[in-house]
């Protein structure tokens, strides 16, 4: 079998394309940094009311986890932007003619966007430890990393796959800007859920991110989320499973559908 | 004996209109065959059906011995596809372009060192192979596109309008190169153009098509040779028509032609009948202002064909088949 080497194959140009786009980096993370510098510091008055949610520490230290998500939902489900241009500019035909299969490309694709989304995660983490966000355990970095992987491993083959099936640039701009958002929002990301009306709430329990977010936090400040971590990654991980089979099928069956 | 292609009422569809009406063909092994037809005469479709990046309507196709519906991926593992629209990855350098081609098509690493320098050398890009191929003219990256095609050794290779836009210089060495990596490798070349010259100089064999059929086959110089062996153009004022209808007749023209006030005759033996024709010319009164001598071309052969002239500087081919 040669699955591992075609998705290499893939991930390899998607990194090399990365490298050499270095601007790329630097603006992606202006609006994270701003969100975190900026609305953290905005909202440092929030913190009796996150106290009386039950966390204990700064807002800053409380929502810099939600920064973190933040950029890996944006990084992530925005990384597909690229399958457009290959679409459009050949690359996507190279592919498909090739002995490659197409799962391995939406694969490549994905592994390749999700590790670009912990790259810009951990800048991310660089910039809070700068602005005195503490850790409870610097050790937690690297989980912290993982669960980053992982979710982003998810909304990116959402990303790769309306990328894959959008029948022009409008369509994938309209449905990546209308899942985007909402996404941050309707999540426990700037906080608590207990803070939010009833029925907000509800949605956020149906968010990936949500359970992400909460993971994330806990690992940073040590202060229990309320949903135990097992449950949460597993609940993350079905829906990460899930969208890679239902990505890798629908890239399989929709890519070269002419239209 | 398979051949390396074989279709067989081969159609595609988009909606109403027939890219691609039925057509049946056989290209046989190591040979370069060439479509020839002006812009959207079904070309490119008919590429991407061989290819397995669409799916016909009906009819269909066997590639290097293999169903490109049913088994697809068999196909893609013997044939290279050079796309009419560039498709080199500007980010990336030539010499990395080659290599990524090297893991799609799952070249051995050793191997393609060595090939990828050998190609380098062969399309003259050696000395540039580490700048962005952002940085390269158009038939550089033209170049590079069709080497990336040949790395992995296909035994069938299609290239799709392999010199569109490329001034004859450039179009000369692209040539060369596909030439001399013909004899090197010997693998069946599936070529399509609208340059009848491309089509003269390179091809064994000579396919024309027209709005989504097939008009004729043969080799280059058999069609030729059909048209007879010399073109005579005369000019005949307002009486081109007469003169032709009284050509029509004479022995050792093949056939005639008139556009406007000129009279363009396929004969056998040109300088041999010009004077007959002075002769016939004075008894029906007709001076002839003016008269040139030349060989057909495929121009002229695809004239005879289809009724229209190939449109080299056609409307601009439009982007590919996705919408975006
Ligand atoms: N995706 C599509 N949807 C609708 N019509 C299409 C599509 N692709 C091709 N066609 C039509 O099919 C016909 C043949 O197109 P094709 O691209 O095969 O021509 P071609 O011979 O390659 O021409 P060119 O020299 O311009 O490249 C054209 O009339 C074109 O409009
Ligand atoms: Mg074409």
């Amino acid at each position: 079998m040669s699955f591992g080497p075609d998705v290499y194959a893939i991930f390899w140009r998607e990194m090399k394309r990365y490298r050499k786009s270095k601007s790329g980096v630097l603006i992606r993370l202006i609006q994270p940094a701003v969100w975190i510098i900026v609305v953290g510091n905005t909202f440092a008055g929030t913190k009796p009311l996150i106290q009386a949610a039950g966390f204990d520490g700064e807002y800053i230290e409380f929502m810099a986890a939600g920064v973190i998500v933040l950029t890996a939902i944006f990084t992530s489900i925005f990384g597909g932007v690229n399958t457009l241009w290959d679409r459009r500019y050949g690359f996507m035909n190279k592919a498909l003619v090739s002995p490659i299969s197409r799962s391995s490309l939406a694969l490549g694709k994905m592994l390749a966007i999700s590790t670009v989304s912990v790259l810009q995660a951990s800048l991310i983490i660089g910039i809070s430890l700068a602005i005195g966000v503490q850790f409870s355990d610097y050790a937690m970095i690297v989980p912290i990393m993982a669960v980053v992987l992982l979710f982003s491993l998810g909304f990116s083959g959402i990303s790769v796959m309306v990328a894959a099936t959008a029948k022009s640039q409008e369509a994938f701009w309209g449905i990546i800007n209308f899942l985007g958002m909402p996404l941050f929002m309707i999540s426990p990301a700037l906080f608590p859920l207990e803070l939010l009306p009833e029925w907000l709430a509800s949605l956020a329990k149906l968010n990936p991110a949500t359970y992400t977010i909460l993971m994330v936090r806990e690992m940073m400040t040590g202060v229990p989320s309320g949903v135990p971590a097992a449950l949460s990654l597993g609940i993350l991980g079905a829906f990460v499973a899930v969208v890679v089979v239902v990505a890798g099928w629908t890239f399989t069956r929709d890519v070269n559908r002419p239209f | 004996m398979t051949g390396a292609i074989e279709a067989e009422s081969l159609s595609k569809s988009f909606g109403e209109t027939k890219s691609v009406d039925g057509i049946t063909f056989r290209v046989e092994e190591s040979e370069i065959y060439g479509f020839l037809g002006s812009n959207g005469a079904g070309k490119s479709t008919t590429m991407m059906m061989l290819t397995t990046l669409l799916r016909p309507t009906s009819g269909s196709a066997r590639v290097a011995g293999f169903d490109v519906v049913r088994e697809a991926s068999r196909v893609r593992s013997h044939i290279g596809f050079v796309q009419q629209e560039n498709a080199v990855d500007e980010y990336l350098t030539g010499r990395e372009n080659l290599a990524l081609q090297a893991k799609l098509s799952r070249v051995e690493r050793s191997d393609a060192k060595v090939r990828i320098d050998e190609l380098l050398d062969t399309i003259g890009l050696a000395d540039r192979q580490h700048d962005a191929a952002v940085t390269y003219s158009g038939g550089m990256k033209k170049r590079l596109d069709i080497a990336c095609g040949l790395l992995h050794r296909p035994s069938v290779l299609f290239l799709d309008e392999p010199t569109v836009g490329l001034d004859i210089q450039t179009r000369r060495r692209i040539w060369e190169s596909i030439r001399r990596m013909h004899r090197e490798h010997g693998m069946t070349v599936f070529l399509s153009t609208h340059y009848m010259e491309e089509a003269d100089e390179l091809c064994d064999r000579v396919c024309i098509i027209d709005e989504g059929k097939i008009r004729a086959v043969g080799r280059p110089g058999e069609m030729k040779g059909r048209m007879g062996r010399d073109v005579i153009t005369m000019e005949a004022g307002g009486s081109a028509r007469r003169l032709a209808d009284r050509m029509g007749t004479m022995r050792g023209v093949k056939s005639v032609d008139v556009r406007g006030d000129s009279v363009t005759a396929y004969v056998q033996d040109g300088a041999g009948m010009m004077p007959a024709i002075f002769g016939e010319a004075d008894s029906l009164g007709v001076t002839i202002r003016a008269v040139s001598m030349s060989k057909p071309s495929m121009d002229d052969v695809y004239i005879s064909y289809t009724g229209h002239q190939i449109r080299e500087h056609g409307p601009e081919p439009r982007r590919r088949k996705r919408g975006i």
